[in-house]
């Protein structure tokens, strides 16, 4: 297995855009591209799309040769669609790692794409709820909403979490994101506002949620040793862990102790040579604010049940025990399904170069992680990345 | 140069729900190899697999156990009074099917061994709580096919 540099990365704005799914692959793809030297499409040699539901939000299907025909790239190793729902731009990433460090391509690319917004926003839902088992939880209207809303109440329950600790985890991604230009929400809530959110499933708010987002963003992946010929600020993927434990409600492992998570944690520390105290941009999938506060727990960063706690004392801010989110995150910069994990590598990459705001810039930072969950907060998947080689 | 032609088609305004679009499970014979949940449930009896071979309880039910791969399982009740672990209320949000029903309470309810998903009926988010008990209730869609949900038991 030879070493990886991601090499440039490009995304579009994320949001409700007056775009089309292509036309949003197309933009991220141009970003990509504009963002390396000394690299065409025609190099590339595969390529992987993230794309959760394009069947159900775009009515496309296999979309893998459609991008790399809009692309210019004729993909002469491997390319494919890697589908594992709010994961499925880090699958893409995944197995474009694995097949530049195995030798079978030269070149990848890993693009994620998600069309969120059609005429009909309940047709939009109707896919989320086919994301659990359709015909066993899906059925009885377990969509995301409904799912996390019990995971809050349990954790209220269980450990004492309070709606404001909650509310305080918006307040900080939407803090940051107000300073993302690619973010879909740029401006900045309080503690009161997020309480007096529209209620969506009790105890979230609207504010509690990460919106729906039409998005695109994409990554090129290389040997490392050519890194440099491509750019000046490359990035190393250098550890990971991916964990998966049941999929309906009863198969879990617990709902409010995400113990695929700590796996993958540990796994991901173990295999990039680090500890969780190296850590210094955590990039984690706060897809509701009850979600962050688990994963502070989940990574170990503070005691199970201790998460809102966390917040609470100003951990997870720059400045803190570790910055997470400094995009602004899940919930600030939007969730369009296949491309959130991309988004939010790209993050991290940016961040390297001290190529973000001031105001969000996590200076000298040399190891980010970038998390992602899907489903029923049964699949957890870490990357490790180091601003230096190895 | 040809003259160009314009005209209107048409798509149909209403079409029926397409099964693939329809949350509840094929349940007869010709669909599933699972049916008899379906016919115990209009029996009024909420039911699931075990594994004859290791004992362990599948949920959902299913023709192979996950545990030790044997295909000899049976039918076992769940009994009908459950307790609820958590529940919320869909205010918004819902999908397709069930906007029109909304807001409505839904819960993961522990019974017989198992933590399931279910559908809170008659009940209003206010009045529930955890450790509430609930009922078996079974409903009927036009079509016969049948589903689960529960409601408190006062």
């Amino acid at each position: 297995m030879r070493e990886v540099a991601v090499v440039g990365g490009g995304a579009t704005r994320a949001g409700r855009r007056e775009a089309g799914w292509k036309d949003l692959a197309q933009e991220a793809g141009k970003a990509m591209f504009e963002d390396v030297v000394n690299l065409s499409p025609k190099d590339v040699d595969s390529i992987f799309v993230g794309a959760a539901e394009p069947e159900r939000f775009a009515f496309l299907s296999y979309v893998a040769p459609m991008v790399a025909e809009y692309l210019g790239i004729t993909p002469r190793k491997v390319l494919a669609r890697t589908e594992l729902a709010c994961v499925s731009g880090q699958a893409a990433i995944r197995y474009a790692w694995n097949c530049v460090a195995t030798g079978m391509s030269e070149i990848a690319v890993a693009i994620g794409v998600e069309k969120m917004y059609p005429p009909d926003l309940a047709e939009a839902q109707t896919s989320m709820a086919c994301v659990l088992d359709r015909e066993w939880d899906g059925v009885n209207c377990f969509s995301a909403p409904p799912f996390f809303a019990i995971t809050a109440q349990r954790h209220m329950y269980e450990f004492g979490t309070t709606k404001e600790q909650m509310a305080l985890v918006s307040v900080k991604n939407h803090h940051y994101s107000s300073m993302n230009p690619i973010a879909h929400l740029q401006k900045e809530v309080t503690v009161e506002a997020v309480l007096k959110s529209p209620v969506v499933t009790p105890p979230l708010n609207l504010f509690d949620c990460c919106p729906m987002s039409d998005g695109a963003a994409g990554i090129i992946l290389v040997p490392a040793e050519d890194a440099k010929k491509y750019t000046d600020t490359p990035m190393y993927p250098i550890g990971s862990g991916q964990c998966a434990i049941g999929n309906a409600i009863n198969n879990l492992a617990s709902l409010t102790e995400w113990v695929p998570l700590k796996l993958a944690a540990r796994e991901a520390w173990r295999t990039a040579k680090i500890t969780k105290d190296d850590v210094d941009i955590a990039e984690v999938h706060d897809c509701f604010t009850i979600a962050e506060i688990m994963e502070y727990e989940g990574l170990e960063l503070c005691e199970k049940g201790k998460g809102g706690k966390f917040i609470e004392d100003g951990e997870p801010y720059i400045g803190g025990k570790v910055a997470v989110n400094p995009s602004g995150g899940i919930m600030g910069c939007g969730h369009p399904l296949g491309a959130t994990s991309i988004y939010h590598t790209i993050e991290i990459l940016e961040q390297f170069r001290g190529d973000v705001h001031k105001g969000r810039c996590v200076s000298g930072a040399e190891i980010g992680i970038q998390h992602s969950l899907s489903g029923a907060a049964n699949q957890h998947s870490i990357i490790v990345y180091s601003r230096g080689s190895r | 140069m040809s003259k160009v032609r314009f005209e209107k088609i048409k798509r149909p305004e209403q079409i029926k729900l397409p099964f693939m679009l329809d949350f509840y499970p094929l349940q007869d014979e010709k669909y599933t190899k699972i049916n008899q949940f379906f016919k115990n449930l209009k029996e009024g009896r909420l039911t699931t697999t075990k594994c004859k071979n290791c004992g362990k309880l599948l949920w959902p039910p299913r023709i192979v156990c996950s545990e030790c791969l044997s295909d000899e399982l049976e039918w076992v009740d769940l009994g009908t009074e459950g307790e609820l672990y958590g529940f919320t209320e869909v205010r918004l949000g819902a999908p397709l099917g069930f906007v029109q029903d909304a807001p409505f309470c839904v819960g993961f309810v522990k019974i017989g061994g198992l933590l399931i998903s279910a559908r809170i009926d008659d009940a209003k988010y206010k009045d529930l709580k955890i450790g509430d008990k609930v009922g078996l209730k079974v409903v009927e869609l036009e079509d016969g096919r049948v589903f689960y949900r529960f409601t408190p038991i006062k």
